[in-house]
């Protein structure tokens, strides 16, 4: 009887499922991300050279461009440079003064983007890595009307620089600079162009030699070395070299920082300026802020930076005779400064932003132009923490002597990318997040109590779990008062919302939980998924000086508590709710339940080997073969509930699911063969239990793998051959004990078994699908109780998006050739089709675009029917999945307003009626009488 | 008389069995989905039988001969008669079965079936 029932359901299943008109912006959220913007390639900048509206733009750690609405933080458009995730040295980002175009130089390539748009103009390819590209900012008659050209330095076996046209993006001339010194940067004056070479010296110190060539013919014009002696230990102490200012210059210090010299580029003398210290804490780093425009005044601004304070010296640059000489000074200030440059006209403005105010500074005296008063910069940081600027970009206005405006994006030490208008808060973009590592959903502990005292009533006998209730209905009337306050603004959400909605109450869904994110820069960010618009809290775990990288993993193991620890350190555990550090501090030990009788077998990779040990000896050791290394490896999820351990056929008999807990799927690949090997392994004795390989594949293309319940998935793409096109494949296994319905296999009905001493085999069904898209990553969708059925997602990098596969799509048992027999149509099952195609309803993303996803993490919910997904990557994309539907919570359509309307109707109808049948009754009783 | 009697107790015994084709055509035109009508039917086909044999005695008592030698075939009525209700009930059983409601079949007992627990567990150490 129940088998009919869950025929009857599974029937209901088959129509595919799809994101809901009215779930779709409402369960789910998204942040477009860019990444942390680097302080050289934020600006800015008029995408229409009529218009006075500017956009910013970025190109960011991440090597996202993207051009960002001043006015709400909104991304008008994103181009990601590197998909592959290789992090390059240098980015370059420029725009010309007046043109409608950004040049962006990332790796090996030059390409001009649309500004108003985003759209690619052309690109170029270049031999070596770049190492600067600029913008030839005087026209010198050569250029195509209206664009500018650009140059491109890089290096390589042959160190080059190129002059390309700013139309077509073709090279004009190219320039082999001889010798084996490291190209560095790149300036340009209005007849010549410069290349500053890093030479090294025998005695290990760096000297800069400038190689002028002529800008219309590419010819060398001029060579000279900058005798910087012994000061000049690093490139590192090189603290600018002005661009496409009216008089470009070098400045570097020695490695104590205590002088500053600067040649001003073209002259061979330079000029030294002592730096005074104003603080007992050394100096940290010294940057120059210059104007980036050739016809805006040629000053620039020194800025010093210690452990506890910041100061800054104003230069100018007398054009004649290439002296430099100190104009004023900007005193010291407690914490980190920032400084930006602004230019109107000719005017340069130089901008600092502190801890507590804004101050605008005209570059000619230090009289102060505006001054702009900051409480907050609007971010949530760590209790304690002293949110600083890091850098920031300017646009100001001017009328007469004074700033009338000035809009500021700064990038604060939390991470936040925030814009002010005035000193006050506009938008706010968690960029932290596009660097997120790994996460983990934390149960809020108000929740989990809940949970909690209903598994207690589940789990004793009747009297007493009925004993129990009511004693938790009494505690729970102590909140009376308050929800009698709160009912009216209930009862009025309920008509507005829905009950799944509601979330001013405590949720008793499990929707709210906590998502907490590990940064690369060493921070734990949480959100709420319960309403994901703001970032709950933001703490600096790991203080991880520049160059220093960490291995987080975060795991929530008792509810209301994350836990977070770097490679085999010790844990430290962080109340999920407010982000403080709990008291305590635990030894990492190995996720999920641990059974007392149960032995554990931990398993590791080290060196591409796969070593398991038992007991602290080690047990066994997967090596894969000769030239094949290991891509990947998918265990099956420690905590992983299956609620039937068969598959009800059509004749109600049961095919036993192979259920082990120690598997897991391990992906390699030979790359001199073109071979991807797929193994399930017996991760307690070693033993595998399936394998395959596939010939022909495209290694370049990730292999995406995935491992739950008694199911396997992977997919890869295969190279085009004279049997074959190219095309990409999903490929579904599942693992049965006994292909004979009603059968245990070998084992029977034994209650337990140890991996080490049976060895059993699954018999496996397997089937392939032809898939239009590449599948970076898959994940499947995990509920409380392992009773709803699964949906296979996938993340697809070429459409920008993710997939929900519902399991019954892609079941290995769907017939082949033939058409299902009645008691396989009873299951659901239809006939197999080769070609899966992506129906457009199984796009978890609709309309939005998920740029650069890496991982997709999954939770359940404390409802079954529900499991909380969360991509992440660059972009963030969370929502809420219910593959068997909402079975168990009235959804958006659930009409209240009719139910009430309909028992209110009744209610009227009732009364009515009654006195009439009264009547009648007393009428018919005199009748008889 | 009492042969009156009898023979009345006869035809009353085996009246179930009378309408047993005619249920039977009905059970089988209501197919085996599970549906109000189908459900109804059923319910009164195991309705109908259980309370004739439990209110055998009165139904019969009318029919009690006075005569001590037709005791016997009186007897045999009321077991005859049981028996007719008995084949009205296997009819309900049968239908019922074909309606799927019978834990008969693995799958009905497969909630109970739990799975096996493994001895020794598996963890993935650090890094992975």
């Amino acid at each position: 009887m129940l088998s009919t029932l869950l025929t009857a359901a599974s029937l209901l299943l088959v129509p595919t499922l799809a994101v809901f008109a009215d779930e779709a912006w409402n369960v789910d959220y998204h942040f477009a991300l860019l990444g942390a913007p680097k302080e050289e390639t934020s600006f800015f900048h008029q995408p229409n050279p009529s218009s006075r509206a500017s956009l910013i733009y970025t190109l960011s750690e991440q090597h996202a461009l993207g051009a960002v609405n001043p006015r709400d933080g909104s991304l008008v458009w994103r181009q990601l440079l590197s998909s592959d995730g290789i992090a390059y040295r240098n980015s370059f980002l420029r725009a010309g003064e007046g043109q409608d175009v950004v040049i962006s130089g990332v790796g090996h390539e030059v390409a001009a983007w649309s500004a108003a748009d985003g759209r690619l103009v052309w690109s170029l390819s270049t031999e070596g890595p770049l190492e600067d590209v600029e913008i030839l900012e005087l026209s010198d008659g050569k250029e195509t009307a209206g664009a500018k050209d650009a140059i491109a330095l890089s290096s390589g076996a042959n160190p080059t620089v190129q002059r390309i046209d700013g139309a077509s993006g073709a090279v004009k001339w190219q320039f082999i600079i001889d010798g084996s010194d490291a190209p560095y940067q790149l300036s340009a004056s209005s007849t010549q162009i410069f290349a500053i070479l890093i030479h090294k010296t025998i005695l290990g110190y760096v000297k800069l030699r400038v190689v002028v060539l002529d800008r219309v013919t590419g010819h060398k014009v001029d060579e000279y070395s900058l005798s910087s002696e012994n000061e000049l230990s690093t490139t590192e102490n090189i603290v600018s070299v002005g661009a496409n200012s009216a008089s470009p210059m070098i400045a570097w210090t020695d490695s104590l920082y205590t002088t500053l010299k600067v040649n001003v580029v073209g002259m061979k003398s330079m000029q030294s300026f002592d730096i005074a210290s104003h603080d007992d804490s050394p100096i940290e780093h010294v940057k120059v802020h210059a104007p980036y425009h050739v016809n805006s005044l040629s000053h620039f601004l020194v800025h010093y930076q210690t452990a506890t304070s910041h100061w800054a010296d104003v230069f100018h640059i007398n054009l004649k005779n290439g002296k430099v000489e100190k104009a004023y000074s900007l005193p010291k200030l407690a914490g980190r400064g920032a400084f930006s440059t602004s230019t109107s006209d000719a005017n340069v403005y130089f901008t600092r932003v502190t801890r507590d105010e804004i101050t605008t500074v005209s570059s000619a005296s230090h009289g102060v132009l505006g001054r702009w008063p900051l409480n907050t910069f609007g971010v949530v940081a760590g209790i304690g923490e002293q949110v600083e600027p890091i850098h920031a970009a300017s646009e100001v206005s001017v009328k007469g002597d004074t700033v009338s405006a000035i809009r500021t994006t700064i990038l604060l030490s939390t991470g936040d990318w925030v814009m002010l208008r005035d000193g006050k808060g506009i938008w706010n973009r968690p960029e932290m997040l596009a660097s997120t590592m790994v996460v983990t959903f934390a149960l809020p502990a108000d929740a989990a109590a809940l949970v909690q005292q209903l598994e207690v009533e589940a789990h004793s006998n009747p009297v007493a779990a009925y004993a129990h209730r009511v004693q938790r209905h009494l505690a729970d009337l102590q909140r009376l008062p308050s929800i009698i306050v709160s009912l009216p603004q209930q009862i009025v959400k309920g008509f507005l919302g829905t009950s799944a909605d509601d979330l001013t109450a405590s949720d008793t869904f499990g929707f709210r939980q906590v998502i907490v994110c590990a940064t690369r820069e060493g921070r734990l960010v949480a959100l709420d998924a319960g309403s994901p618009d703001k970032i709950v809290w933001n703490v600096n775990v790991a203080d991880l000086q520049p160059g220093q990288s960490w291995e987080p993993y975060l795991a929530s193991r008792i509810a209301g508590v994350v836990e977070v620890s770097s490679r085999a350190g010790a844990g430290i555990q962080y109340n999920a709710t407010n982000g403080q550090p709990l008291a305590e501090r635990l030894p990492v030990v190995p996720e999920g339940p641990q059974v007392p009788s149960s032995q554990v077998v931990l398993y590791t990779v080290h060196d591409g080997t796969l070593e398991a040990s038992y007991n602290r000896t080690p047990a066994w050791a997967f090596t894969p073969m000769h030239g094949e290394r290991l891509i990947d490896m998918v265990p099956r999820p420690v905590n992983d509930p299956v609620a039937s351990i068969g598959k009800v056929l059509g004749d109600r008999r049961v095919l036993y699911k192979y259920l082990d807990s120690n598997i897991a799927l391990l992906v390699t690949a030979q790359d001199s063969m073109g071979t991807a090997n797929i193994y399930v392994l017996s991760t307690v004795s070693g033993a595998i239990i399936y394998s395959n390989v596939h010939t022909g594949v495209d290694l370049t293309i990730p292999i995406a793998s995935i491992m739950s319940e008694n199911w396997f998935a992977y997919s890869f793409t295969n190279e085009a051959s004279d049997e074959a096109s190219k095309g990409h494949q999903l490929v579904v296994g599942e693992l049965f004990e006994s292909l004979v319905p009603d059968d245990r296999g070998m084992m029977g009905a034994t209650t337990n078994f140890s991996g080490m001493q049976t060895a059993t085999e699954p018999f496996v069904l397997t089937q392939t699908y032809q898939i239009p898209e590449v599948i970076s990553k898959l994940a499947v969708t995990r509920t409380r109780q392992g009773i709803t059925s699964r949906q296979l997602l996938a993340v697809l990098p070429d459409s920008n998006g993710i997939v929900g596969i519902p399991y019954g799509a892609v079941d290995p048992r769907r017939p082949v050739n033939r058409d299902p027999t009645k008691d396989e149509q009873a299951e659901g099952l239809v006939r197999y089709t080769a070609v899966l195609e992506f129906d457009p309803k199984w796009f978890l993303n609709h309309q939005r675009e998920i740029v650069g996803v890496k991982n997709v993490f999954t939770s359940p919910a404390l409802i079954e029917s529900t499991s909380l997904v969360f991509a992440y990557g660059l972009d963030i994309f969370g929502t809420r999945l219910s593959p068997s539907f909402s079975f168990d919570i009235l959804g958006k359509d659930f009409n209240k307003l009719q139910m009430l309307a309909t028992v209110a109707a009744l209610a009227v109808a009732t009364f009515i009626v009654a006195p009439l049948v009264m009547r009648k009754q007393v009428d018919q009783r005199w009748r008889f009488l | 008389m009492d042969t009156l009697k009898l023979k009345k107790a006869w035809e009353l015994a085996i009246a179930p069995a009378k309408q047993l084709p005619m249920n039977a055509i009905g059970m089988y035109m209501t197919g085996n989905s599970l549906q109000i009508f189908s459900i109804m039917m059923v319910f009164m086909l195991f309705k109908t039988p259980i309370t004739a044999i439990l209110t055998m005695q009165p139904t019969f008592a009318r029919f009690e001969p006075g005569d001590e030698s037709k005791r016997g075939s009186f007897w045999l009525t009321k077991i005859v008669f049981i028996a007719m209700n008995c084949l009205a009930l296997a009819l309900g059983i049968w239908k019922v079965n074909g309606m799927g409601l019978l834990p008969t079949t693995r799958s009905d007992w497969l909630a109970w079936e739990t799975a096996r627990e493994p001895l020794e567990r598996a963890y993935p150490g650090p890094g992975l």
